[in-house]
């Protein structure tokens, strides 16, 4: 059992197909959902939250279908909307810990939790001051306080920097990462940002038009490509290029002593050096490029209308 | 754990049951509502009708008062179903003012901060977060409606010889089923125009706007067209109709026979009025608005 099982998921949202036949199965602890806007992203969150209802198929949350149990979804899971979203009247502490009680906790520990969760994500010192006063980094700091103050299983964060400057968004980003390494809960990131997607998530789910474009573990997608090398030369270059094909490399050769080529299993980066070593041909530079992120998107983005399953 | 120690633990303690949310958000509603020094002033504002209605009380059952009306011929130390209707009257359209303020503190600050999403991602209904927001704005109104009503009962029955209590315990029914049907009317109508305007004091205009305007319309078609029927939108006019009703008040004593109004009919037209109201607020209350299009 996957923390989110997606079967034939299909939403209607005012007579338009929002997500078309969505399946698969989400294990990653931290899980990116990637997409252009308008690909389904949010919506697919507020079903899994139950404000949407699937017209057809339908999806579960730690094995909890979201159309039944709900409340019971929610109880698990801690929410960071897009948008702001927030009651500006209150101040950050007991607007986090109305929230807390909300989520079930008694009002003494969600008080206590309310401080502590305050402190966690840096708001502290300004805790006592009316949330409609905070800047739009602590507006967004607050939401992610208030989603993690009830102790969830599930942290869903929607475009979490959002809006942020640089500094404020490696913060965020930083406290994510702090999140994920504690590992007692499991994110959903939802945004259109490669980096932050890159920075913190180990599964990715990319949507595209409503439908999965790709559903792939980004540490083994870029292992299946560790063998891809781009090199610089000096010396015979094509009398090199000639010698490393001999040895079951595809390679291409480009002008200004430039070669790339992908090897196979069986060679190791050593081999190379031997041949140039025999050909005096100068390796002055050799970089083993993995697979980033953006590629994997650019690929999902190519399977037009495609649900694919890219090495899950 | 100290606040400083700034890791991030799991929570493992006790879980509040599902019904006790409803009960968080009359609290927060509640401490929301009555933060406001005008809420306050128009709390104590409705109590001084509620003080002169006591004093009225204690002086038509002082003998020596009594004395001096008796001698006098004066009806108005009389404590009687219409003196409760008067005291009804009163307390209930002080109930308005004070809803017109309140209902928008209650609805209106989480939907201007878009609060929602966040709100309704907890484990509580829309049906559970108005049911909250209700009981919120109900209790504020039955503190000045149904509560001040039944004091004045309860003290007239201390001061009373014995026997008047059991000869008049339907004045105390009249009283509980009146501004029961009012408040919860008033504070439908209430959260239903707050959800719909965002900005507050345009809100609290609404809801008066609300009340009032439909009893103006209603006014022109009645002597327009010559029939009673447009009294169906005046408000005012049907509460006091069916109070007098509840409360065993002769109806000649209030207003023209010619204008008065079927009970069932009232009746229909306040159950209809908050079935518009409960499908205003469903159109409302919701984790996401959907575009349609």
């Amino acid at each position: 059992m996957g923390i989110v099982d997606l079967d034939r998921l299909e939403v209607r949202l005012g007579g338009r197909i929002v997500l078309n036949g969505l399946t698969g199965e989400l294990r990653g602890n931290a899980i990116g959902l990637l997409g252009p806007n308008g690909a389904g992203k949010s919506t697919l969150i507020n079903t899994l939250l139950g404000f949407h209802l699937p017209s057809s198929g339908g999806a579960r949350v730690f094995g909890l279908d979201s159309r039944h149990d709900r409340a019971r979804i929610r109880q698990g899971i801690g929410y960071m909307p897009e948008n702001d979203s927030f009651i500006g009247n209150l101040s950050g502490v007991r607007f986090v810990r109305y929230m807390a009680e909300l989520a079930g906790l008694p009002p003494g520990e969600a008080l206590e939790r309310a401080h502590e969760a305050l402190f966690y994500v840096g708001l502290g010192e300004v805790r006592y001051r009316k949330v409609s006063t905070y800047s739009l980094g602590m507006k967004q700091l607050i939401k992610l306080a208030q989603a993690l103050a009830h102790g969830p299983k599930l942290l869903i964060l929607d475009e979490p920097t959002n809006g942020l400057d640089p500094v404020a968004r490696q913060r965020m980003i930083q406290t994510i990462k702090e999140i994920r390494k504690a590992g007692s809960i499991r994110l959903l990131i939802s945004s259109h940002l490669l980096r932050d997607i890159d920075e913190t998530c180990d599964e990715v789910l990319i949507l595209k038009d409503g439908r999965i474009a790709a559903l792939c573990n980004i540490e083994e997608e870029r292992r299946s490509h560790r063998n891809f090398i781009e090199l610089e030369t000096a010396g015979a270059t094509e009398q090199f290029a000639v010698n490393v094909r001999g040895l079951g490399c595809e390679c291409a050769s480009f002008p200004g002593g430039r070669i790339k080529l992908v090897m196979p299993d069986r060679l190791e980066a050593r081999d190379l050096y031997v041949i140039a070593g025999e050909q005096g041909v100068q390796i002055r530079r050799m970089s083993q490029r993995r697979d980033s992120l953006e590629d994997i998107f650019l690929r999902a983005m190519g399977n037009e209308g495609q649900a694919a399953n890219v090495g899950l | 754990m100290s606040v400083y120690k700034h890791d991030y633990r799991a929570y493992s303690g006790r879980i509040t049951p599902a019904w006790a949310r409803v009960g968080v958000l009359v609290r927060y509603g509640l401490a929301e509502a009555w933060s406001s020094k005008i809420t306050i002033g128009l709390g104590l504002a409705s109590m001084i009708p509620f003080i002169i209605f006591l004093i009225q009380i204690y002086l038509a059952n002082n003998p020596a008062t009594r004395l001096l009306v008796s001698r006098n011929n004066l009806r108005f130390l009389d404590v009687d179903a219409e003196y409760f209707l008067r005291a009804l009257e009163a307390q209930c359209w002080f109930a308005l003012p004070l809803m017109s303020w309140v209902a928008p503190r209650l609805i209106t600050y989480d939907l201007a901060d878009s609060a929602l999403p966040i709100l309704l991602s907890h484990p509580i209904s829309r049906f559970g977060y108005v049911l909250g927001k209700f009981v919120a704005a109900f209790a504020s109104l039955a503190s000045v409606t149904v509560l001040p009503c039944l004091v004045l009962f309860v003290y007239q029955c201390y001061c009373a010889p014995p026997g008047w209590t059991m000869a008049n315990l339907s004045i105390a029914f009249g009283i509980v089923a009146g501004t029961t049907i009012w408040i919860t009317l008033l504070s439908m109508v209430g959260l239903a125009f707050s959800s719909w305007v965002k900005w507050r004091t345009l809100a609290t205009g609404v809801i008066f706007a609300a009340v009032l305007v439909p009893a103006g319309v209603g006014g022109i078609v009645t002597a327009v067209l010559r029939t009673r029927w447009g009294m169906l939108l005046n408000l005012p006019f049907m509460m006091t109709q069916l109070w007098q009703r509840l409360l065993g008040v002769p109806e000649m004593v209030r207003t023209a026979r010619d204008w008065s109004l079927p009970s069932a009919a009232i009746l229909v037209m306040l159950i209809a009025s908050c079935l518009v109201c409960a499908a205003m607020l469903n159109a409302r209350i919701r984790g996401r608005e959907v575009v349609r299009g």
